[in-house]
């Protein structure tokens, strides 16, 4: 009767261990790491301001900033390379431009910075073990997302960029970005960053794949009085579908053209 | 001496079982880019002795003034920052970050030339009333054993650098195949190409580069800066290194 317990305890004692092996490995009590699937190509979509910088900006709750920044003037874009020479571009992303004003939104060159917001195009996502990789349409700089564990470098070793240093994690379904080491500028709803901002980005894909909510998270207390935070969707473009090629040419002079905003619709 | 041995056999086994859990574990959780002969994940560089090129097979209808034409145009392409495009695009100076999914490949580079996006998940290539050209051409791959065949078409050969290794250049009716394979137990990407174009090859023109795994810990770099409106840049490309220098 001795043997027959032991057994038995033995017995059940491998059954959990085996059934262990195919659980997930995961800490207690920590959020699951799921790895959702954001694999292809993606299309913002904007339910609000269609047509309208301005009109995308305005629909971003305003940001609260601190005292000491709110006396500091909003940032203004920078001219790249281009005809412009580098100078201020007359396009102010914080600034409303009435209708008939003309204004320049590039120099004429083709090498954009990109950023961590997607623009207009599709952007495309792929997933390795140790990395994801965001690209735009064109030659702009993209998004590396390592995933490796790897910590942010110390900023003082840091030459801040259009796409900053971020590492990710999966968590709950969603892919965590914790991005910092920014170029100074604005952010959408008026707020600023400056290469110690902190950026929390989730980007959750919805039950069927096919919508992709990207929560945005802007937090430095010397800014901030309470974290910035807003979200833009995009949808994903479907099977069969491949990315396309925002042609460019610098040495056609039409590429630096005055943008007048029309007159919009009552 | 029956209880004895099964007080040792049986904590024995249950050690054996966690091990074999601990193990069954551990291969849940994501391993480095390159410990799978089937993922070519990881950030690439050509060195200086990365190149096979063997001169191209030229057919007779390509002639000098078409050559110097070409020259000519991609001289304007490099002069303009235009995207450089395939396969100018493979021999970038800084490491390339070539990251595999489950049904995409991107290729991504610190320069100016596109990424490269490469379809697992399409087994013919797109339809050539529906494609626009580009300058990295529409790629679809699968897998032969550890070799992933990378087949494509459709690059457009009036935009960017056109110049293929060894002579020759891409029109838009080229063909291109690139073989990758992984050596030295994922050090080195093997990348053996075959260029079949009949108005520029005489036969199928075959090079291979060899690019090295950069550090684990590799970080991306902002790309190289290009500025077409640099005037001393423009200067030094366009003119001869004398009379650039004054």
């Amino acid at each position: 009767m001795k043997i027959y317990t032991t057994t038995v305890v033995a017995g059940v004692g491998v059954l959990l261990l085996v059934g262990a092996a195919f659980l997930p490995a995961q800490q207690p009590g920590a959020a699951s790491t799921a790895k959702p699937d954001l694999e292809g190509g993606w299309v913002r979509i904007d339910f609000t301001g269609s047509g309208n910088y301005n009109g995308l900006n305005d629909s971003v709750a305003p940001a609260v900033l601190t005292p000491e920044a709110a006396k500091t003037p909003a940032p203004t874009r920078q001219g790249g390379p281009g005809r412009a020479g580098g100078r201020p571009l007359s396009f102010d992303e914080n600034r409303q431009h009435t209708t008939g004003e003309a204004y320049i939104v590039t120099g004429g060159g083709c090498s954009l910075p990109g950023g961590v917001e997607p623009n207009s195009s599709a952007f495309h996502v792929v997933q390795s073990n140790d990395e994801v990789l965001i690209v735009r349409e064109g030659p702009v700089m993209p998004r590396t997302i390592y995933m490796d564990g790897r910590p942010h470098p110390p900023l003082g070793r840091w030459e801040p960029t259009a796409t900053g240093h971020s590492v990710g994690r999966y968590e709950s379904g969603a892919l965590v970005i914790e991005t910092v080491g920014l170029t100074a500028g604005g952010v959408p709803g008026g707020g600023r960053r400056t290469p110690e901002t902190k950026l929390i980005e989730r980007y959750t894909p919805s039950a069927d794949g096919k919508r992709l909510t990207m929560q945005y998270t802007w937090d430095d207390p010397k800014i901030y009085q309470k974290p910035h935070t807003y979200q833009l969707m995009a949808e994903r473009v479907q099977g069969g579908g491949w990315a396309f090629e925002d042609w460019c040419d610098s040495s056609d002079p039409t590429q630096q053209q005055s943008i007048v905003p029309p007159k919009q619709l009552p | 001496m029956e209880v004895r041995w099964k007080h040792v056999a049986l904590p024995l086994a249950m050690g054996v079982l966690f091990g074999v859990v601990v193990a069954a574990q551990r291969a849940g959780t994501p391993q480095p880019s390159g410990s799978n002969a089937r993922d070519i994940s990881g950030f690439w560089e050509l060195s200086l002795d990365g190149k096979n090129v063997p001169p191209a097979s030229l057919t007779p209808g390509v002639t000098k003034a078409m050559l110097d034409a070409h020259a000519k145009h991609d001289a304007h392409a490099i002069l303009w920052c235009n995207w450089l495009g395939v396969p100018a695009a493979m021999d970038s100076p800084r490491p390339i970050d070539i990251r595999q999914g489950a049904r995409e490949i991107i290729m991504s580079f610190e320069f100016n030339a596109t990424p490269r996006h490469i379809y697992l998940n399409r087994s013919t290539h797109a339809s050539k009333d529906e494609y626009d050209p580009t300058t990295s051409g529409d790629s679809i791959a699968h897998w032969d054993g550890d070799t992933l065949v990378v087949d494509t078409i459709y690059m457009d050969g009036d935009k960017g650098v056109t110049a293929i290794p060894g002579g020759g250049f891409r029109t838009s009716d080229s063909h291109w195949v690139e073989r990758y394979r992984l050596l030295n137990n994922g050090a080195v990407l093997s990348v053996v190409s075959t260029w079949e174009d009949a108005k520029v090859f005489r036969r199928p023109h075959t090079y291979e580069f060899r690019y090295l795994r950069a550090p684990k810990f590799y970080e991306a770099r902002q790309p190289l800066a290009c500025d077409p409106f640099d005037e001393g840049r423009a200067k030094f490309l366009s003119q001869p290194p004398a009379a650039a220098a004054r």
